[in-house]
């Protein structure tokens, strides 16, 4: 080969990964040596400053065996998320911390008993019940893209937005958040917030297509639980009021669209003293009178994996016209009540080694209000709420 | 905000049982962990961060799974998804930040009385790097980690969907970028 290497050529040699025939013309050309070792010298600097990356020790990382643990509870955090983002990936969903709460359990125990036989039922919160719950339903689910179909079809087919939110809106303080709200906010004593942002109110009406329903039902493998009849073409309408969020410490940027987002990395680090208090008149929503709630209620829980008997006995035993009822991970989330803000709130903690969290739930004068943070201290939160005006 | 309270409602939906997952999968976990996190570290410069980035770039793995029979590359795509998280991680300015004050801090805690100096010097050397990593195309930034991480250009190529007799040129131009990019920034800093 009389033809010299080219730089590109040259610099591969330095590495070792010449082909045969560049070696060999390597050995005899004096010029391409030449240019090799001016290469060379330049790619040594590189390389000095760039030492860091390179594996000459065993740096000690932490035992394959313990992580897989901890990948395990990582996958299957993201599996059950991922489910969720299906159950409410509509434009709905995207309005703020409080609303997206609320509206999960909205649409999980859709709607109310009859206030009165001829009219809508009229369902909102009042009080709040926490319910442990186990996901084993919605994890077997994972990954079965029928479904999914299924699910995005349901939703997109049976949903109509009569009110979009909007993009949130950043504000200064208390007084002009009560101004965009049209409700009195209220803010804690003593505390200067990071970001004080409002969404605007939403709403939308959900009529069900009990067809489609069942058939998700039957996709996911449980057609012993059968839809009622009556379901069939009811028209739920849920308004959910305008919303304050008011982040203390170094919180994310809101954004219109998170559903979207697929950074499902660990927020803790990035977050640490990160507190948001949101606060949302509470959310109504109107069902035809002769839709059983309870029933359907038991129905959602016997999805999620409960027994029948166990799901009867706690469906019968809600005021679906008034409770917030939040469902909390089974044997990885505790709650208490609490005394806070003159009336009794539900404190629910989630205790880990890597990332605690917490959230204080309670309703006063028709407001929903929630604190939650990352860390074990949640006395902070009852601070707070204690400390509203 | 909102994505806050998001993640904080999904990682709520958190339980502790563990999934059946199929011993070819752990068996795979088990042989590239290492690898993978010391990859990591050494590109972030940040255990708790590159223990972060294992977990995420395995995470992405087991998305794939089953893992297609036959042409899939499962080293080649290792490295590149752990490379690209790791720079994404560095071009962050406040997690480069963070690091860099972590870094800095380990580096005096370390350091033995008689040879601070040069160690700082060493410290800032790799901050600087790092920077300038962060800064240039993805395609010579991940040239760049792969191959001073030691990897064959062969899979570099494989990896990065290249040819391999592409891979001498493509680092060439990327070095001299980095040394360019690298003399701006020291200026800069002066």
């Amino acid at each position: 080969m009389n033809q010299h290497l080219t730089d590109g050529e040259l610099r591969a040699s330095l590495d070792d990964e010449s082909s045969v025939s560049d070696l060999h013309h390597l050995e005899t050309c004096a010029e391409c040596q030449t240019r090799q070792r001016q290469l060379q010298v330049q790619s040594q600097a590189t390389a000095r400053k760039l030492a860091f990356l390179n594996p000459v020790a065993e740096e000690p990382v932490p035992a394959a065996k313990t992580i897989w643990i901890r990948f395990s509870r990582n996958i299957l955090t993201k599996k059950e998320t991922s489910m969720l983002k299906r159950w409410f990936a509509f434009p709905v969903a995207r309005i703020g911390a409080a609303v997206v709460l609320i509206l999960a359990l909205v649409l999980a125990f859709p709607g109310s008993r009859a206030f009165a036989d001829e009219l809508l039922n009229l369902f909102r919160v009042q009080q709040v019940t926490v319910i442990p719950v186990d996901y084993t339903g919605l994890q077997q689910l994972t990954g079965n893209n029928t479904l999914g179909s299924q699910i995005n079809d349901l939703i997109s087919s049976s949903t109509t937005v009569t009110q979009k939110p909007g993009d949130p809106v950043a504000v200064t303080d208390a007084d002009q958040a009560s101004q965009l709200t049209g409700f009195t906010v209220r803010l804690p004593q003593g505390m200067t917030p990071s970001e004080i942002n409002v969404t605007g109110a939403t709403a939308f009406t959900f009529t069900v297509d009990r067809t489609k329903a069942q058939a998700l039902l039957d996709e996911a493998g449980r057609s012993d639980l059968v839809l009622p009849d009556s379901i069939d073409g009811a028209k739920i309408s849920v308004n959910i009021p305008s919303a304050v969020s008011v982040g203390y410490g170094t919180c994310p940027k809101p954004e219109a669209d998170t559903l979207n987002n697929s950074d499902s990395r660990n927020p803790a680090r990035d977050y640490p003293d990160c507190v948001i208090l949101a606060e949302v008149p509470s959310p109504t929503v109107d069902a035809p009178a002769d839709v059983n709630v309870a029933q359907l209620a038991q129905i959602g829980l016997e999805f999620t994996g409960m027994s029948s008997d166990e799901a009867a006995a706690f469906s019968n035993s809600v005021d679906w016209t008034s409770t917030l009822v939040v469902p909390i991970p089974k044997n990885a989330a505790t709650y208490e009540q609490v005394t806070v803000d003159g009336v009794t709130g539900t404190l629910i903690q989630r205790p880990s080694n890597d990332l605690p969290q917490y959230a204080l739930l309670w309703i006063k004068d028709g407001i929903v209000y929630a604190i939650s943070g990352l860390g074990a201290n949640s006395q902070q939160a009852l601070d707070m709420a204690n400390s509203l005006p | 905000m909102i994505i806050s309270m998001k993640k904080r409602k999904a990682n709520a939906q958190e339980i502790v049982e563990l999934e059946p997952y199929s011993s070819e999968f752990e068996t795979l976990f088990m042989e590239h962990w290492a690898r993978i996190c010391r990859l990591l570290y050494r590109i972030v410069g940040d255990p708790a961060e590159a223990e972060d980035l294992a977990l995420e770039t395995f995470s992405r793995l087991y998305r794939h799974h089953p893992l297609p029979d036959g042409e899939f590359n499962l080293n080649g795509w290792l490295n590149r998804v752990a490379t690209n998280l790791g720079l994404q991680s560095i071009r962050s300015f406040k997690r480069r930040e963070h690091y860099e004050l972590t870094a800095g801090k380990g580096v005096l805690d370390e350091a033995p009385e008689s040879s601070p100096a040069e160690l700082l010097a060493q410290q800032e050397e790799h901050r600087l790097a790092r920077q300038v990593l962060a800064a240039m195309n993805e395609r010579q930034s991940q040239l760049l980690v792969m191959r001073y991480s030691g990897i064959a250009y062969k899979d570099m190529a494989q990896a990065l969907n290249l040819s391999p007799t592409s891979i001498g040129p493509l680092l060439l131009r990327a070095e001299r970028e980095f040394e360019k990019r690298y003399r701006a920034l020291t200026e800069e800093e002066e």
